[in-house]
């Protein structure tokens, strides 16, 4: 299992098969955006996400999409705000934005977002 | 006063043939479309454009992700219901041809701006404090008017919204869309649509900013104070250091402002405008939409890679206003056409003050450019003259100015009453929703923003300068 900030500096993709995302850490996730929807509702009831936190990863379903590399550009990211499991929620320095890229052979390549990224907590 | 105008808005829709026992289409009844003659539709025919009105505005709050998957199909499938009346019932070509021509200016001069925009990076290295914002918004409507609403849209929304990323809020971005995608490019007609459709019948270039920059400077400054009690009151974010940098202004992709350039000399490319300029009739497009093409063309395979995904540049925003606009198009033919039809009927009726409120209230539901047009029509049928006559035009404008200028100020200011009276009001929209903003919802943003905030702008206008019988 890797820390966030392994899976940053070490460049490590996480897994895209079909409306699925595999990141290779664990985390609270408290935003996601995709496309122009804005998902905050994580609750097992929630009809845009499925989060299941696996042992060593966090593996995401999004449920109104069938294939996410059909919906999305290469240059379209998927954004989250998540908190690194173990760490103070609400501590907002704790606080993460990424951006998650989906490339070729089911690679999602995951990037902290810079200032260039627009994306509003 | 407010009955009568009501009525007036309502007769356009309703004329006494819909009501009759026995409606029929008006066999007897023809109206003026781009210069030909052509059968008036059944009334009931508005209400594919109706449908589609109240899905844009309920599917993406009721049923958002059937919206989503399936609003291309339903926009053609309402397009195609007005396609088939009119080829398979009125034998009418030409107004459906008419309609594809004027959808493929406008989705070229967008999808041209918009990629265009997209290779370009904006960073604005100042902290976001109600005056800074201020000033952004007020030098964002003055640009407007050099590279269209369209055009200052999609160059200023993102370094605006990160600007202000540590205090967002959605009024923000609205009021974004009043100032600069729509009040803003009042003044030229390279501003809005309306009024370069005006410079195309023969009112004179500088015709807009001489008779109308008074009006456009209170609108302007009155909902920039509005704007500021707003801004004033949000106080996140104000104490944080905001960017800083070494420039106030730093821009990549500079190069792509030359593809701005060409775009916006392109808009003059037209045989009405420039004589030599050739015509490829009957195909329904142009040089101008061919150059438009290219530019968006090489803009984008020239673009720069890191510019492309720190813009998250995405087709998503320019396809749904494609697919939607293209049904927009085709269903409001028919209201169009019977605006045109009725507003001659009743054009002795028409005084200033319904020119004003009606052209509004048309273009804040309807495309704005053929609601102008039509009330041109009207208000110049009120004088025996010909819309279609660039000498009448000229003659127009000098003699009875003031109800063109109600008929420009209102087609381009009420554009901005909801988020399909312009076309960059849904991108601006849709690019804000993607960056995490929860946007209003279509009805929202009409009750709790423009109406009590520009409707009570426009009604001082109107005091001020249009109340006149």
């Amino acid at each position: 299992m890797y820390t966030l900030d392994e899976v940053l500096k070490n460049k490590i993709s996480g897994l895209c098969y079909g409306n699925r995302i595999l990141l290779p850490f664990k985390a609270h996730f408290l935003k996601v955006v995709i496309g122009s929807d804005i998902i905050i509702d994580f609750s097992p009831n929630s009809k845009g996400i499925n989060i299941i936190n696996q042992e060593g990863f966090s593996d995401l379903y999004f449920l109104d999409y069938k294939m996410l590399s059909d919906t999305l550009s290469k240059f379209d990211a998927i954004k989250i705000v998540l908190v690194e499991e173990r760490k103070n929620l609400f501590d907002f320095k704790n606080h993460r934005k990424i951006a998650l890229y989906i490339g070729e052979k089911h690679q999602v390549s995951i990037e902290e977002t810079d200032a260039d990224i627009l994306f509003i907590e | 006063m407010m009955k009568r105008i009501f009525f007036i808005v309502l007769m356009f829709f309703v004329n006494k043939n819909m009501l009759a026992a026995e409606a029929k289409p008006l066999a007897d009844s023809l109206v003026t479309v781009g210069g030909h003659a052509s059968q008036l539709p059944h009334p009931f025919m508005v209400l594919p454009f109706i449908v589609l009105l109240l899905l844009i505005a309920t599917g993406p709050i009721f049923y958002k992700h059937f919206w989503e998957r399936n609003y291309h199909k339903v926009s053609m499938l309402l397009g195609l219901v007005t396609i088939s009346y009119y080829v398979g019932y009125l034998n009418d070509f030409k107004s459906i041809e008419h309609s594809v021509t004027e959808y493929i200016s406008f989705i070229a001069l967008l999808t041209s701006l918009f990629i265009a925009s997209g290779s370009i990076l904006i960073t604005v290295n100042t902290k976001a404090t109600p005056l800074t914002n201020v000033v952004f918004l007020l030098v964002g409507a003055v640009i407007s008017n050099f590279i269209g609403t369209t055009g200052a849209s999609m160059l200023l929304i993102r370094p605006f919204i990160k600007m202000n990323r540590e205090r967002m809020r959605p009024y923000l971005i609205i009021f974004f869309i009043f100032i600069v995608s729509n009040i803003g490019g009042g003044l030229t007609p390279i501003g809005d649509p309306p009024l370069f459709l005006g410079f195309l019948r023969g009112v004179p270039f500088f015709w807009v900013i001489q008779n109308v920059w008074f009006i456009w400077l209170i609108a302007i400054l009155v909902t920039l104070v509005i704007f500021l009690l707003f801004d004033f009151s949000n106080k996140e974010g104000l104490k944080t250091d905001g960017i800083s940098g070494k420039h106030l202004v730093v821009l990549k992709g500079s190069k792509n402002l030359l593809y701005f350039v060409i775009i916006i000399i392109s808009v003059f490319l037209d045989p009405k405008v420039i004589s030599w300029v050739p015509s490829l009739s009957p195909l329904p497009f142009g040089i101008r939409e061919i150059i438009m093409f290219a530019v968006a063309f090489a803009s984008f395979k020239s673009a720069d890679l890191e510019i492309l995904k720190a813009n998250e540049f995405d087709f998503e925003p320019i396809k749904e206003v494609a697919y939607l606009f293209v049904g927009i198009f085709l269903t409001m033919i028919p209201a169009l056409q019977l605006i045109a039809y009725e507003s001659r009927v009743y054009s002795h009726y028409l005084t200033q003050t319904t020119f004003y409120w009606s052209t509004g209230v048309l273009s804040a539901v309807l495309d704005n450019a053929p609601t102008y047009l039509n009330f041109l029509s009207a208000a110049m049928g009120k004088f025996g003259l010909d819309i279609n006559l660039a000498a009448d035009v000229q003659h127009f404008v000098i003699v009875d100015d003031i109800y063109l200028r109600a008929i420009s100020v209102s087609a381009v200011f009420f554009g901005a009453m909801t988020y399909i009276g312009n076309g960059p009001n849904f991108m601006v929209k849709s690019i804000s929703e993607r960056a995490g903003i929860q946007m209003p919802s279509f009805f929202t943003y009409i009750i709790k923003y423009s109406l009590p905030i520009l409707l009570p702008i426009f009604a001082i206008i109107w005091f001020l300068f249009f109340r006149g019988l």
